[in-house]
């Protein structure tokens, strides 16, 4: 309660500086070694750290509502609308699955089991609350001027901000760094009707209210960027907590992933009832006067065969991709340069743009991975690069990454597909084994999508390429196996540590069957 | 490879009727008994390795030797409880801990908006289902060993005074140039003598024959099996006091997982006795009175007060184990004990007598699984590949203990680690945070980790965490930490978000 009080007070604090600005319609000129434009993971990590090693930094942040009407607090897209509500709602799910394996532990739960979308989804508000507030406090305490404005480039040394009220002002910076990551794109091709939500506004309170009518639902994926898994994670957590929820794919799941592990992970969702339609195209969405919505679509059989079909729904997400934050930051007009294709901002090794003192990072920068820490770790390598504490420069090689759908699918390097584009079939050594975790054995859970896969270069040593894992903790696996593999593990270090007994993780150091031998890869006994 | 001869066994266990099949490929495979026959009694079998003890260690150093071409047999003692018996024991625990698991989840459901889970435990039918699933390993074993070919032998083994290395089971003897001695411990015992009433109590092999939860249950000891089964027995609605001698549970482990371990069983509703022992037991209408005196043994002029537990329904001896070498005949044959009773193995698993070998719990060193295992497959590649210099490394051995939240630890604790290198050489980063899961939930608990790290390019020698995910979340570190990696390392892999791991990517 006395850290609740504590907030307040800071909070009043923060407003009160805000409005002490003089001018109603020009805030004046304010000069910064560094302006961050866009407070997410990346803006953020980057002007705390700047800021730390002595630099004066302003961040400027603004959330344009969504089609409709969804916006939200400081933090970007991570903490309002991606990771940390959808690793909650997927926590929400699990403990509906726990629920069934419950029984089968000798838990009896007498009566039927509910699930309130609403206290869930107040419980993750209030928290993303306590976070939007708690990166205006360290802010704050790092010295870091905030404002709730929305920053456009007036030429290479000058911001112009612009906030809700109609105030501006002029902010001039040595160096400007563009971290306005993306949003959900909205399909344009066809007729919807407005009562569709895209990708996580079903998080805000807003429209939580749809998924609470239980009919089905229907998550809508396509193959763009790093929202291949943002859907499936979607239709998961709906299963999770009892709803029915469909998915709609227009070519393969999980894009750019390995394959086989992608659907490892679709195959469990389709096994534990979610529905999936592959080779569709959606064509049309409209409201129906009971307030469901009427999809209709292709389902693509073969080059000749195309069926038109239709169903019902009570919400309809689409995850189909998200675009870049570019527009009305002025960047063509000052010479940063966007790719022609994705729109986002070209960039070099060390994240600057094609003018030389504008930097990007993050979902908004060409070619980097749509991921918070990857942001988070540039924007900070970056920090102390200008404030120049350091030449080291990100290493984008080796990022782990783990998507948290019902069965959590966790990677590091390389795909099977992409060791073998790169070294040729027969120059990889591919281990691997099926494996039952024990949780799994007294639930009697379907055990056959947790898997575990190994990708070696066959030749000498045997350097691990990439390493796979779907099963429970999939995230809290993946980890430490990453820092092995930044140090250059091999098949042999890999075999040489001794298994921490009994956990799924030690599967990764038991691992002994190759592909290429055929033989069964399922895992017996000790 | 030697002939490889079998006498028939008249068992009553017809299940356990060990059969022959001979190594050579071109044979056809016959059924059990028409490949029998009988020997003269005298007569010695002899083998190419011959393993007293069928637990896990060695299980896997037969089954590596005979995959290897060795011929092998596997002597088992049926008090050992069967095949793979240490393995089973710690599938044993991870099912009463996950089973305790959902009671803690059961806890958070209103949090994450489930209504109407509230739950009542039935511990017999997880009883039921665990020992159905153990069953079903122990089968799988035994078609393990049958398929590698390995003989098992049942019954006691015993050294004989023959000058070659033999071993008489049932009046049969069995010789081979090499006899690995992996039998294992038993948890130990107080005597009568020392603590009138002690007898009963149980010991944590008697808690797998539990018929129903107790519902008042004292533990004894401040290991990690007494701190296990604390914490499993609690959650599960047992009401539960815990025994310790000292200040604290876990004392040879890092001092931050001491003191946030002994924290979290008392958050948890433990009733906790600090510098206790246990002075007497008596049997009552309505359950066990138990005597306690307390002493702070750091004050010596603290008067001893005692207390008395009533009513209790099962008391647990968790106070440590003992290796099992009675009956083995091992002092005449020249192999070594420790004042414990443990065989003094070198680095290569030698005892000090030529040809016998000894691992895992009768060494009395890092009581795991996995070790036995491994040590066991590092022996076979030495005896039958030639590979000489095939040994176990013990240093950097991960061990996670299953209380709640779970403990993951790997090499030395910041005191060991400034004992060996100096407190100026050694630096170690904690942390302390709620995982995100706990965020929305009224039922807390913390995650705290720390990194040991010595020298210049910061090595890091020592990795020691508790929180929810730390037993998953060690492996992957303890192949790093084993191949040497530096905070640097550490701190140059991306993060994974949002997970509790990231956080020791991320630690300043």
């Amino acid at each position: 309660m006395a850290a609740f009080r504590r907030g307040c007070a800071r909070w009043q604090q923060v407003r009160f500086l805000g409005a002490r600005a003089p001018g109603r319609t020009f805030a004046g000129t304010h000069h910064y070694d560094l302006v961050v434009i866009g407070g997410g993971s990346g803006g953020l990590a980057c002007s705390r750290e700047a800021a730390q090693l002595g630099q004066k930094v302003a961040v400027l942040d603004h959330v344009q509502p969504s089609a409709r009407g969804t916006a939200w607090g400081l933090g970007g897209t991570c903490v309002n609308v991606g990771c940390i509500p959808k690793k909650l709602m997927h926590q929400a799910a699990l403990l509906g699955v726990a629920m069934d394996d419950a029984g089968k532990f000798g838990w009896s739960i007498p009566g039927p089991v509910s699930h309130d979308w609403s206290t869930l989804a107040q419980a993750v508000q209030n928290y993303v609350k306590s976070l939007n507030w708690g990166h205006r406090v360290q802010l704050q305490d790092r010295k870091v001027k905030y404002f709730n404005t929305r920053g456009s480039l007036l030429d290479r040394h000058t911001v112009r901000g612009l906030d809700a009220k109609g105030t501006e002002m002029t902010l001039t910076a040595r160096n400007i760094v563009i971290a306005t990551g993306g949003r959900p794109r909205y399909p344009t091709h066809m007729f919807i009707h407005a009562w569709t939500e895209v990708m996580f506004g079903i998080f805000n309170k807003v429209t939580f209210a749809l998924v609470k009518s239980h009919g089905q639902n229907l998550s809508r994926m396509e193959d763009c960027g790093a929202s291949v898994y943002v859907g499936l994670e979607c239709a998961g957590l709906l299963a999770g907590i009892g709803l029915d929820a469909s998915v709609m794919v227009r070519s393969v799941a999980l894009r750019g992933f390995d394959q086989q592990m992608a659907q490892l992970v679709t195959g469990h969702m389709e096994a534990r009832g979610t529905r999936f339609h592959w080779g569709c195209v959606p064509t049309s969405v409209e409201k129906l006067p009971s307030g469901l919505l009427q999809v209709k679509w292709t389902e693509v059989r073969s080059d000749l065969e195309r069926v038109e079909r239709e169903d019902t729904f009570s919400s309809v997400l689409w995850a189909i991709g998200r675009v870049p934050e570019t527009t009305g930051l002025n960047l063509p007009q000052v010479g940063v340069q966007l790719h022609p294709d994705t729109g986002k901002i070209v960039v070099a090794t060390d994240e600057r743009t094609t003018v030389s003192n504008v930097y990007a990072i993050g979902d908004v920068a060409e070619g980097r991975p749509e991921l918070t820490p990857t942001a988070v770790k540039a924007g900070k390598l970056l920090a102390r690069r200008l404030a120049g504490q350091s030449n080291q420069l990100m290493d984008y090689h080796s990022v782990p990454t783990t998507v948290f759908t019902p069965l959590e699918y966790g990677c590091v390097g390389l795909s099977e597909e992409s060791a073998e584009s790169r070294y040729g079939k027969d120059n990889i050594e591919v281990y691997h084994a099926f494996y039952k975790p024990l949780e799994f054995t007294i639930a009697e859970r379907d055990a056959s999508h947790c898997y575990v896969k190994v990708v070696c270069d066959r030749a000498g040593v045997q350097r691990v390429l990439g390493l796979h894992f779907t099963g429970p903790s999939a995230g809290e696996v993946i980890q430490g196996f990453a820092v092995s593999v930044r140090c250059g593990l091999t098949y042999a270090q890999l075999r040489d540590t001794v298994g921490i007994h009994p956990t799924c993780a030690e599967e990764l150091t038991k691992i002994h069957i190759t592909k290429r031998s055929g033989l069964d890869a399922t895992v017996t006994g000790c | 490879m030697g002939f490889m001869q079998q006498t028939a066994h008249h068992d009553s266990a017809l299940a356990f009727v060990p059969f022959f099949v001979p190594p050579i490929s071109s044979i056809t495979r016959l059924g059990p008994t028409s490949c029998l026959w009988r020997m003269a009694s005298d007569a010695v079998t002899r083998f190419d390795f011959l393993v007293i003890g069928g637990g896990s260690g060695g299980l896997a150093g037969a089954r590596r030797a005979a995959e290897l071409g060795a011929t092998c047999a596997v002597i088992e003692n049926n008090r050992l409880g069967g095949t793979c018996g240490g393995n089973v024991f710690h599938v044993f625990w991870k099912v009463m801990w996950n089973t305790s698991v959902h009671a803690e989840y059961l806890h958070d459901h209103a949090d994450y908006g489930f209504e109407g889970a509230q739950a009542h435990f039935s511990w017999q039918l997880i009883k039921n289902k665990r020992d159905a699933y153990v069953s079903h390993l122990n089968q799988i074993y035994r078609n393990n060993l049958d398929k590698a070919r390995i003989q098992t032998i049942q019954g006691n083994a015993r050294f004989t005074d023959d000058p070659e290395p033999t071993v008489e089971v049932s009046g049969k003897k069995y010789t081979a140039p090499h006899i690995l001695i992996a039998t294992g411990g038993h948890p130990s015992t107080v005597s009568d003598e020392d603590v009138p009433g002690a007898s009963l109590g149980i010991t944590s092999d008697g808690f797998f024959e539990l018929e129903s939860c107790p519902r008042h249950s004292v533990l004894v000891g401040a290991g990690y099996i007494a701190v296990e089964m604390a914490g499993i027995l609690s959650s599960l609605g047992s009401k539960t006091s815990l025994i310790i001698r000292h200040d604290g549970v876990l004392r040879n482990f890092d001092a931050l997982i001491s003191s946030n371990c002994t924290k979290e069983l008392e958050n948890s509703g433990i009733d906790l006795w600090r510098n206790t022992q246990v002075k007497s037991v008596q049997k009552t209408e309505q359950g066990l009175n138990i005597t306690l005196g307390t002493k702070d043994v750091k004050d010596k002029d603290a008067k001893e007060k005692t207390d008395r537990i009533q009513g209790v329904d099962c008391l647990l001896w968790a106070i440590g184990r003992e290796p099992n070498t009675a009956g083995l005949n091992l002092s005449q044959m020249g192999v070594k004990l420790d004042p414990k009773g443990c065989i003094v193995v070198d680095e290569f698993q030698n005892t000090t007598r030529q040809g016998i070998y000894a691992l895992g719990d009768v060494c009395g060193k890092a009581l795991l699984t996995p070790v036995a295992i491994a040590a066991g497959r590092k022996l076979a590649h030495r005896l039958f590949e030639g590979k000489a210099e095939s040994k176990l490394d013990y240093t950097n051995i991960p061990t996670v203990v299953f209380t709640h939240p779970p403990i993951g630890t790997i090499g030395l604790t910041e005191d060991e680690a400034i004992r060996s290198w100096g407190k100026t050489s050694v630096k170690a980063y904690t942390t302390s945070f709620t995982p995100m899961y706990y965020t929305i939930t009224s039922r807390k608990t913390k995650c705290v980790m720390k990194l040991v790290c010595v020298g210049k390019e910061e090595k890091v020698v020592g990795l020691h965490m508790q929180g929810p995910g730390c037993d998953e979340m060690l492996q992957g570190f303890a192949v790093a930490i084993k191949m040497g990696a530096t905070k640097a390392d550490f701190d140059n892999t991306i993060a994974i978000h949002p997970t509790s791991s990231e956080e020791l990517v991320t630690m300043r």
